[in-house]
């Protein structure tokens, strides 16, 4: 039964795995011969590619490009850091207050609507943020007449950090609160009244029995965040800003430069080099962050 | 990997029901914190709701009107003429809509499937490589080759670039769904029922078919709206493994199309003469195309939604 999901991942996870030696070679493609054992063209030339050691990820360090690594690195840590915090809080939040609402039907209509964004893809935000925001856009027809200047996204720096975290609360909010909601529906009313019946207003009985039963799947959720922070919303970074060049110092992650690295004509060994960063880096990070966890409170560690 | 939540059965589906009353006067909230509540929240549902409108309303302006005016929150003149032009002759459209359907059907069938069946063993304390599968596909979601080897493994030794595969077998299968799967069949599919059943001499398939699955359906059906989602709206499958517009999926070609446009009419001064910007495909056509993309998914949200909510929060979520 688990032979199809098996293979699967043989095909799809593990065989990439070993790849990574890219990062530390550089790959030439040749044919194998007729009596080679491996007649694949790409193992076969991924094994005879010379080791150049470090060589791939000095690329990314040369004093040409070191800017543009680093710039890229921040924005997709920054971007990451932002959204697992802002996305944290309002999730939560909105997860209390749908539960606390008087009305069960208001409750569960709201909950319909803030989830709704979740099906739409990136892609169409993309048109959303070229219909708002370019030069003929909605909020140039609104705020032109008003006296102002007009703005054009695609050239403009400043607004895109909060493009990114406004698509990014849109779409995930309603998703993420779902995962609350089942805790908080799971919590003993009893306990609730009996705090009630002490005293404990509503924040109180948030801070201390809502909060501390939610903490687990916090941890959880952040530790699984924390191996992404490398990582990014590749559809959203790529699509939104729609490869306006002059926005890219605020808009390109490490997944979109990767990507760009590699549909170019730079060696293969550069673009494996930054992946094999993401891949390390968050791999090392999740390790981290479970081990403080398991020392701090073992029963919330991932493994 | 435990599941640090288990909520009791259904008590989602009560908190959500309008039929059961909530025993909860002593702790409901002040009149007027509610109220302030539901207003913030609507304020927040119509904020919600905004770009969805943008991109219907810009898809029903009428193209001279948008010349002239630009896009505009209510448009001087409405006009359904984008639909029809795209019905008629969006061939590329029409491409693309084919290709998407067949691989969000193929891809959610198969996932479904690939998922539902490896999850189950692992809800079995009986199966003896139980830790060892669940390792095998936990340990994905904590590394992963990078994005060049996978490039490379799909392209040159899997060979799946340029069809329909592309599109959706890369999405075909999910580690996180088979650990929500499993705890979903270790929380609602009692162990009596499974030994009475095997008792009864109904083999391991049979058992998993005809009395597993059946209980399971709203995990299962979870599994399938995610991962018909994931198909339609996928646009990085298309990006990395297709170059064959044939193959294009929804999501790639609009993409493209907004791309190009905007491309075009940027540089519009720099190639006068080349492009007449007038004969490019018009304005509210592309923002027609946006809109039809996005209607099919949504109808499938009612359909699903009386599973999904009980499917997640059963199976609840866990690296």
């Amino acid at each position: 039964m688990v032979l199809p999901g098996a293979i699967w991942l043989l095909l799809f996870s593990y065989l990439p795995m070993p790849g990574i030696v890219m990062a530390f070679k550089t790959y030439r493609l040749v044919r194998p011969p007729e009596d080679a054992l491996i007649q694949n063209k790409f193992i076969y030339s991924l094994i005879k590619s010379p080791w150049v050691g470090l060589e791939n990820f000095r690329y990314l360090t040369l004093p040409t490009n070191v800017d543009a690594t680093l710039t890229y690195i921040r924005n997709t840590v920054l971007y990451n850091l932002l959204f697992m915090v802002v996305g944290l809080v309002l999730s939560v939040a909105l997860a209390v207050v749908i539960f606390e609402l008087t009305n069960r039907f208001l409750a569960k209509l709201y909950h319909s609507i803030f989830f709704l964004p979740f099906f739409i893809s990136w892609i169409v935000v993309a048109y959303v943020v070229y219909a708002l925001g370019s030069s003929q856009g909605i909020v140039n027809s609104i705020i032109t007449p008003m006296g102002f200047a007009p703005i054009e996204v695609y050239k403009e720096k400043l607004a895109w950090p909060f493009i990114f975290l406004i698509a990014n609360i849109w779409k995930y909010t309603g998703n993420g609160s779902i995962i609350y909601l089942a805790t908080i529906t799971g919590i003993d009313r009893e306990l609730y009244e009996a705090a009630a019946i002490d005293g404990a207003g509503k924040w109180k009985q948030f801070t201390n029995i809502t909060l501390p039963h939610l903490i687990p799947v916090i941890v959880l959720l952040q530790i699984l965040a924390v191996g992404r922070i490398f990582g990014s919303d590749f559809d959203m970074f790529y699509t939104l800003p729609n490869g306006a060049a002059l926005v890219r110092d605020v808009t390109q992650t490490l997944d979109v430069f990767v990507y760009g690295m590699l549909r170019s004509n730079l060696p293969l060994g550069y673009p494996a080099a930054a992946a094999f960063l993401q891949s390390i880096v968050g791999f090392i990070l999740i390790l981290i962050t479970n081990a403080i966890v398991r020392k701090t409170k073992p029963e919330m560690a991932l493994f | 990997m435990d599941i640090p939540i288990k909520p009791k059965a259904n008590s989602i589906d009560k908190f959500f029901s309008p039929k059961q009353k909530r025993q909860r006067d002593m702790l409901a909230l002040s009149p007027v914190t509610n109220a302030v509540l539901t207003i913030l929240l609507a304020i927040g549902c119509i904020l919600t709701l905004i770009p969805i409108y943008v991109i219907v309303i810009a898809s029903l302006t009428s193209e001279a009107s948008l010349l002239t005016h630009g896009y505009r929150l209510w448009p001087k003149e409405f006009s359904t003429m984008a639909y029809t032009f795209l019905f008629s002759q969006g061939s590329i459209v029409i491409t693309a809509y084919k290709n998407t359907i067949i691989s969000t059907i193929a891809g959610t069938v198969l996932s479904v499937l690939m998922v539902g069946l490896y999850a189950y063993p692992l809800s079995r304390p009986n199966f003896k490589f139980r830790r060892f599968f669940t390792f095998f596909a936990f340990f994905t979601m904590l590394f992963g080759g990078g994005l060049v080897a996978y490039y490379m493994v799909t392209r040159q030794i899997l060979q799946i670039q340029n069809s329909l595969w592309a599109l959706f077998l890369p999405s075909a299968f999910s580690p996180f769904w088979v650990i929500v799967m499993r705890t979903f069949y270790q929380t609602n599919v009692p162990n009596e029922v499974i030994e009475s059943a095997r008792i009864d001499g109904a083999s391991e398939w049979r058992t998993l078919f005809q009395i597993v699955m059946p209980l399971a359906v709203p995990g299962l059906a979870t599994v399938a709206l995610f991962s018909a989602i994931g198909i339609w709206n996928n646009f990085f499958n298309c990006l990395l493994l297709v170059d064959e517009a044939k193959y294009y999926s929804l999501q790639f070609t609009i993409y493209t199309t907004l791309n190009n446009i905007r491309f075009l009419l940027e540089n519009a001064d720099k190639m006068a003469g080349l492009v007449n910007v007038s004969e490019l495909p018009s304005q509210t056509f592309r923002m027609s195309m946006a809109v039809v993309t996005v209607g099919p998914i949504i109808f499938a949200y009612p359909f699903f939604q009386r599973y999904f909510i009980r499917g997640l929060t059963l199976g609840a979520v866990k690296g």
